[in-house]
C-alpha cells in the first residue's frame, strides 16, 4: 500500500485536482469570507473619498493571471463607480492594454457612466520608469492620446488632472515586479503618491514590508483578496465563486503534502530497519 | 570609440540626474522634465531592438531546421498578423480599442495564455506530493508554514475550525496573517535591504565605469 503510494501516477494527482476544482464550481458551494486588514485598508481608503476624486487603476497583468486579478479589477470599478470617484486606467504591460480597456468599458457600463467625464482609459506607453516619473510631472506629456486615439485634452475629466497631485489613490493591479519595482521607488518615493496593491498569490508575501511602512495603503491576496473585496462592496462576483474550488484544491494539496510525507517516512524507516538486519 | 562615449554619457547622465534628485530648483526640475521626456522618446526603440532579436532568432532556428522549427513559424504568422492588423486599424479607426485586433487578443491569445497559466495547478499539486518533504528542519519549518498558510487562505480552513472548536472562529485566518505580518515580513525585509545595498552599489560601479557588461563584449 505505501509503496504504491509512493510510486503513485501523477495523472491520479491531475485527475483529483480536475475533480476538485469541477466539482465545487458546478455545485456553486459558498464559504463564508473572512476579510483580512490589509484589504480593509483598501476599501476602507477608497470609501472615504469623496465623489469626483481620482483613482488610477494600472492594469500591470497578462491573460495568464487575469483569473485572479479580472474579479479584483472589476470589484474595484464598481466600488470607484458607485461612489462616482473618477477613474483612469492604464498598464505598464503591452499585454495589459486590451484586458484593461475591455474590462473598464464592461463594468462603466453597469453603471450610469461617460467616458471622459468619469473614466478614461489611457492604455500602454513603453519604457517603465520614464513613463511613471514623467507622469508625476504631467499625464499629457506621456498619454497625449487615450486608447482609442482621442487627445485627453478632450475628456472633460483631464481639464484638472495634471499629474500624480490630482491623483488620490493608484491601485497597482499586478502580476510581476511592478508594485515594488516600480510604482513604490518612483511613484510613491518620488511623489509621495498614496498606492494600493492587488496581486496574485505568489508575490503577496513579498509585499508585506511595504504595507507595515505604510508604502502601501492596503493588499488584496490573490483570488481571496478578490472574494474579499466582494464581500466588502456586498456584490459577489467571480472572486466568491473561485473560493469554492479555491478552498477544496488547497485542502487536496495539504492531504497530499501530508500524505506524501507518511508514506515517505514510513518507507524510509523500513529501509533502516531492513539495514539494521 | 563604440566604449568610450557610452561610458561618458552614463557618467554624465548618472552623476547629473544623482545631484538633481537633491537640488529643488526650477531649473533642476525643468531639466529633469526634459530628460525624462528624452527617456519616453528612445524608450520604444527597445521594442525595435526586441522584436529584431526575435526575427533574427526564430529565422536562424528555421534556416537551420533547429528542433521544433515549425514553432518560429507560428512566431512570425502572430507577429506579423498582429502587427498588419494592429497597424491597419489604427490608420483607419479610432485607435486599437475594439475592431478586430481586440477580436484577436480576446479570443486567441487570452485563453490560450489563460489555459497554459491553469496547468500549473495540476503539476503544482503533483510537485508538492512527490518532492515537498519534511527532511531537515529548515524543510520541516517551511512545510508546517506553508500548510498553515494554505489552510488559512481558503475560507474552508476557517469553517472546518469552527467545526472542530468554538473558540476564535477565524483562527486559520488570523494565524496564515500572522505568519505574513511577522517572520514572513522580517525575513523579507532583509533580502530587500540585502537587495538594495547591492543595487546601490552596482549603479556606482556603472555610473563610475568600473562595471562594464552592459556594453556587450563587441570592442
Amino acid at each position: 500500500m505505501i509503496e504504491k503510494l509512493m510510486s503513485l501516477d501523477r495523472r491520479y494527482v491531475f485527475a483529483l485536482v480536475g475533480l476538485a476544482v469541477i466539482i465545487p464550481t458546478l455545485l456553486m458551494i459558498r464559504f463564508p469570507i473572512y476579510v483580512s486588514q490589509p484589504t480593509q485598508n483598501i476599501y476602507d481608503f477608497i470609501e472615504g473619498l469623496s465623489e469626483g476624486e481620482v483613482v488610477m487603476i494600472a492594469f500591470d497583468y497578462g491573460p495568464s493571471s487575469l483569473a485572479e486579478l479580472n474579479p479584483m479589477a472589476i470589484a474595484v470599478l464598481r466600488h470607484c463607480f458607485r461612489k462616482r470617484l473618477r477613474v483612469i486606467g492604464m498598464t505598464l504591460w503591452p499585454v495589459g492594454a486590451t484586458l484593461g480597456d475591455t474590462l473598464m468599458r464592461e463594468v462603466a457600463h453597469e453603471f450610469d457612466t461617460t467616458e471622459g467625464e468619469d473614466y478614461v482609459y489611457l492604455g500602454y506607453r513603453p519604457g517603465v520608469t520614464n513613463v511613471l516619473l514623467q507622469m508625476g510631472e504631467d499625464i499629457s506629456a506621456v498619454f497625449a492620446e487615450d486608447y482609442s486615439g482621442t487627445p485627453i485634452s478632450e475628456h472633460p475629466m483631464m481639464a484638472d488632472v495634471k499629474n500624480y497631485n490630482d491623483i488620490a489613490l493608484v491601485v497597482d493591479l499586478a502580476a510581476g515586479a511592478s508594485v515594488e519595482g516600480a510604482w513604490i521607488p518612483y511613484t510613491y518615493t518620488g511623489y509621495k503618491q498614496k498606492i494600493a496593491a492587488g496581486v496574485t498569490g505568489v508575490i503577496v508575501s513579498q509585499l508585506y514590508p511595504y504595507l507595515q511602512t505604510g508604502q502601501l495603503v492596503g493588499l488584496m491576496p490573490g483570488l481571496l483578496g478578490a472574494a474579499e473585496y466582494e464581500k466588502l462592496i456586498e456584490q459577489p462576483g467571480k472572486g466568491t465563486a473561485g473560493m469554492s474550488a479555491q478552498s477544496i484544491v488547497h485542502l487536496l494539496v495539504i492531504v497530499l503534502v501530508i500524505v506524501g510525507n507518511v508514506a515517505y517516512f514510513t518507507t524510509r524507516r523500513r529501509e533502516q530497519n531492513a539495514e539494521v538486519y | 570609440m563604440r566604449r568610450q562615449v557610452p561610458l561618458v554619457l552614463c557618467f554624465l547622465f548618472g552623476i547629473t540626474m544623482t545631484i538633481q534628485y537633491y537640488v529643488p530648483s526650477r531649473f533642476s526640475e525643468d531639466l529633469k522634465s526634459e530628460v525624462l521626456n528624452w527617456g519616453l522618446i528612445i524608450g520604444p526603440f527597445a521594442l525595435v531592438l526586441a522584436i529584431a532579436t526575435l526575427v533574427r532568432l526564430h529565422y536562424t532556428r528555421i534556416q537551420r531546421r533547429s528542433e521544433n522549427w515549425p514553432y518560429s513559424i507560428v512566431v512570425f504568422v502572430g507577429l506579423i498578423v498582429m502587427a498588419v492588423v494592429g497597424t491597419v486599424q489604427g490608420f483607419t479607426s479610432q485607435g486599437i480599442s475594439g475592431g478586430p485586433f481586440e477580436w484577436i487578443f480576446n479570443n486567441i491569445q487570452v485563453p490560450m495564455d489563460a489555459t497554459m497559466f491553469a496547468l500549473l495547478a495540476f503539476f503544482i499539486a503533483s510537485a508538492a506530493y512527490r518532492a515537498f518533504r519534511a527532511r531537515t528542519l529548515e524543510a520541516t519549518l517551511l512545510l508546517v508554514a506553508a500548510l498553515l498558510v494554505m489552510f488559512g487562505n481558503a475560507p474552508i480552513g476557517d469553517l472546518i475550525w469552527q467545526k472542530i472548536s468554538p473558540v476564535r472562529p477565524n483562527l486559520p485566518s488570523e494565524v496564515r496573517q500572522w505568519i505574513l505580518d511577522n517572520p514572513n515580513l522580517s525575513s523579507r525585509r532583509a533580502i530587500i535591504m540585502g537587495i538594495s545595498l547591492g543595487a546601490i552599489s552596482q549603479s556606482l560601479r556603472i555610473i563610475l565605469g568600473i562595471e562594464r557588461s552592459y556594453l556587450g563584449g563587441g570592442e
